[in-house]
């Protein structure tokens, strides 16, 4: 059980990860993006698609975190363009939209929707425990979603532009009156999300043999993550990605269940709503 | 019937008649059948078009929801289940309904984009279970018959027309409903609907539930139009792709569906004729809904706003009594409603509320009467707590302290729309009036109750408000206040509260308003609670004011005195002055 379970801890990292990017989009910004998971998979797909064309693996993977950088800074920058101001509904149906775009676009160009070989950007076991192997992949994936997770804390809660973002994270043009650079400033966080969007995907995406969509996807799982933090906690977050992780695995590993295994997910999200709303309350704006 | 319904009913059958008559007499057999897909697109995007496009929320499962009555009609049929395909598509849908109802449950109680989250879950999941197990029959090549009336390609084509039609009345009567009303409601504003004493899960609910039915009657239309089916057809894909067309097309329209269907069906045929890859289509028309969305209008909405201006203007050319503003006239109409209000006890007693923000009391210990039949001023200066009173007796404040009372029932522990229905109504500071809906539709869902034209025509006379079928988009905003005051009469509540109805009206218009409040409990047996900057209405309209400072009560009585007090002028003017004599 327990090596079952394990088998999931690189899949855990990578949603913990995704997660808590899910969440610090949210709160600095106030967009849940739909988009999050494709422009990691925009990333990955240029690195694979360098890769199989001849390009060494080192510069692929920089190249490719470019261009998931990029990709993630483009939707910011319309998001910040045009819909600033809107309400957090148009928000994510924008983003939807733009997830749409992006995946067919993405299977365009990558050829449709067969499975495709990833190089291993970390191959090999990192140690393991009683005859138990933890791969580097998962280590470096929850790795990462930490350090982001502490990353992003230390931001809201140590840097003045934090403090000042955190109050004021439902009215970009209030920031912007007292002299922030909002612009700037959500513009940094787009291109963040985007390259460590991106360089989880990488790492993990050889243990999927993905398609472009099944990578886009992966935001299910995210935002079952950030919902178990309330869209708030970034380690709650980091928490639920890799207990979402470790059940996926188990789950593999019982027969009647692992055909099922991709609807887990849903099943934790109605579960985290339904524990959620025990308070349901008028909020305080509007 | 009243005019205004016979113009779509002839619209929609005359169009259904004339496509089944061109497109099955007149078009080659595959033309009849993009026709078809097309048909049955707009079939499915008009259940995007009730949850998204009239109700305001997010959903991305729309084709699981298709794929569930699917599903549905090839069990049944490989069964060999009594009845045909009619019976069929229609147990589909109902079939999908308690999906939609558990999945909506656990993420409508909360306000927020819960909705798009849980759906997309719901569809990925999906994706995983019908990909672990096959359609019914799909195996064995069992195609789902059509019924013997409609077995031809031709003739099913008709079937589909007659569907959508069907759907598309129904919806259109339930648009014109309280309950489809209250739908366009929640999209602009979920306090201001629950204040008419509608319950918000309830409605969102309903209308996710319905649109998981029509979803489903979808999918059982393709199961009878392919008869052998693949889990290709439902998979999350084309949900997300479905919520992006409708999005762009503005699916609560009827013509917005149909157009939807048009472009699924026909813009791959024309790339292909073009030579160009097919899912050029879908980024195409993710392009064109972030466009829709930035300009806050569809592609069909654009077209209606155009119509609409226009017959605004005509309506606005005629001669009526509605556009002139409120007259002096005869105060009393024929009948007056309700003499003496509902009874002698205070209507509204207020005792010892206190709200506090965290370490800010808002209000503190706050007592006040409103008698039966009264009109009561509440002034103050900006912050004095005056809102946030509103707000606790409406239900919108999550803790007080103190007790509520109305008639001697107690109003602590209900929700918003509770309140809201037991009699105590109320109206924004900011109008919030859906703009899609019509002066009409709006005064009939603020008065939670059937509304006879004769009546409703009293009321909107009353006050001087527009023509019944005019759209609120197309009024201006001191019109839309009046609006506010006629929803709240037509409901007549036990205590109606009025959150400064004469802020941005002239001096003139105002002292007429205060004319039309005066009247309210002899007319409508409501109590009022005026909340006013406007001291002359205060004056004019009040039989007893009482004044807020920093959350408690400063002075109450009579107007005359009450403006004349010291305190209060200080509250008022920062410093004693002489007299408050605006």
């Amino acid at each position: 059980m327990l090596t079952a379970a394990l088998a999931g801890l690189a899949a855990g990292g990578t949603y913990a990860l995704l997660g808590v990017c899910a969440v610090f989009t949210y709160r600095l910004v106030a967009v849940v993006n739909f988009a999050g998971a494709a422009v990691g998979a925009v990333g990955t797909f240029a690195m694979v698609m360098l890769h199989q064309a001849g390009m060494p693996l080192v510069p692929a993977v920089a190249i490719g975190l470019l261009a998931g950088t990029i990709a993630s800074g483009l939707v910011g920058a319309v998001m910040s363009t045009w819909f600033a101001e809107s309400d957090a509904q148009t928000k994510a149906a924008v983003t939807v939209a733009m997830l749409v775009g992006l995946i067919f676009a993405g299977l365009r160009v990558t050829g449709g929707q067969h499975p495709r070989q990833v190089p291993a950007l970390f191959p090999g076991a990192a140690f393991s425990l009683d005859n138990v192997v933890v791969t580097v992949a998962a280590v470096v994936t929850i790795a990462l979603a930490i350090a982001f997770a502490i990353g992003a804390t230390l931001f809201l809660n140590r840097t003045r532009v934090g403090l000042l973002l955190r109050a004021l994270s439902e009215h970009p043009m209030t920031a912007e009156l007292m002299g922030i650079r909002t612009r700037l400033l959500s513009a940094a966080i787009w291109l963040v999300t985007g390259a460590a969007t991106s360089l989880a995907l990488m790492i993990v995406a050889p243990e999927w043999e993905p398609n472009f969509m099944t990578l886009s996807e992966l935001i299910v799982p995210a935002f079952a993550a950030a919902l178990m933090g309330s869209f708030r906690s970034f380690w709650l977050t980091v928490v639920g990605g890799i207990g979402l992780g470790l059940l996926e695995g188990m789950a593999s590993n019982l027969a009647w269940l692992s055909q099922y295994r991709g609807g887990l997910p849903f099943v934790i999200i109605v579960a985290v709503l339904l524990w959620g709303q025990r308070g349901a309350r008028w909020d305080e704006a509007r | 019937m009243k005019r205004a319904n016979i113009g779509p009913f002839a619209g929609i059958l005359g169009g259904s008649l004339a496509a089944i008559a061109i497109v099955a007499g007149l078009l080659p057999n595959y033309w009849v059948f993009l026709c078809t897909t097309a048909v049955i697109s707009a079939v499915t995007l008009q259940s995007v078009g009730v949850v998204t496009g009239r109700t305001g929320m997010i959903s991305l499962c729309q084709m699981s929801f298709a794929g569930i009555g699917a599903w549905t009609v090839a069990w049944l049929n490989v069964h060999g289940a009594p009845g045909s395909l009619p019976l069929w598509i229609l147990i589909g849908g109902l079939v999908a309904v308690p999906f939609g109802v558990t999945i909506g449950l656990p993420a409508l109680r909360l306000r927020g984009i819960n909705l798009a989250v849980v759906t997309l879950g719901f569809a990925a999941a999906f994706d995983n279970v019908l990909g672990a197990m096959t359609f019914p029959g799909q195996a064995q090549f069992k195609f789902v018959p059509r019924p013997l009336l409609f077995s031809g390609d031709r003739a099913y084509f008709a079937f589909c027309v007659i569907v959508f039609a069907l759907i598309a009345l129904a919806l259109y009567l339930l648009s014109r409903s309280r309950f489809g009303a209250a739908w366009m409601a929640i999209r602009h504003s979920e306090r201001a609907t629950a204040a008419h004493g509608v319950s918000i899960p309830r409605s969102k609910v309903s209308a996710f539930a319905l649109s998981a039915f029509i979803a489903g009657i979808g999918g059982g239309l393709l199961a009878g139009q392919l008869g052998t089916l693949v889990s290709g057809s439902f998979d999350i894909m084309q949900s997300l792709a479905l919520f992006v067309l409708g999005t762009m097309v503005g699916a609560q329209h009827g013509d917005g569906a149909l157009l939807g269907g048009i472009l699924t069906a026909f813009f791959p045929e024309l790339l292909r004729r073009l030579h160009l890859p097919q899912d050029l289509g879908n980024i195409a028309f993710a392009v064109g809904a972030i466009q829709a969305l930035s300009m806050g209008a569809s592609s069909s909405e654009a077209l209606r706003t155009l119509l609409w201006r226009r017959r605004a203007r005509r309506l606005r050319r005629q001669p009526s009594s509605a556009r002139t503003a409120i007259a002096p006239g005869p105060a009393a109409m024929p009948g007056t409603i309700f003499p003496g209000g509902h009874g002698p006890a205070p209507a509204l007693d207020i005792a010892g509320l206190t709200v506090r923000y965290g370490s800010v009391v808002a209000l503190d210990r706050v007592d006040l009467k409103v008698a039966a039949g009264a009109v009561v001023g509440l002034i103050g200066p900006n912050g004095a707590g005056k809102s946030t009173l509103i707000d606790a007796v409406t239900g919108f404040v999550n803790r007080y302290d103190g007790a509520l009372m109305l008639e001697g029932c107690g109003l602590d522990g209900l929700a918003a729309h509770r309140r809201a229905l037991v009699g105590v109504r109320r109206t924004w500071q900011q109008t919030r009036i859906a703009p899609d809906l019509t002066v009409g539709g709006y005064v009939r869902l603020a008065a939670g109750r059937r509304l006879s034209g004769g009546e409703l025509a009293q009321i909107l006379d009353w006050l001087g408000c527009p023509d019944p079928e005019e759209r609120i988009a197309a009024i201006d905003v001191g019109t839309r206040r009046l609006l506010d005051i006629a929803g709240v009469v037509a409901a007549r509540p036990r205590a109606i509260f009025l959150d400064e109805p004469a802020a941005g009206q002239s001096h003139e218009e105002s002292m007429r308003l205060a004319l039309r409040i005066a009247e309210i409990p002899a007319r409508f047996g409501s109590a009022v609670v005026l909340v006013e900057h406007d001291i002359d209405l205060v004056r004019r309209a009040c039989s007893q004011v009482t004044v807020l400072d920093f959350g408690q009560v400063i002075a109450s009585g009579p107007p005359d005195r009450v403006l004349g007090e010291e305190a209060v002028i200080k509250a008022y003017l920062g410093a004693a002055q002489e007299g408050l004599t605006v």
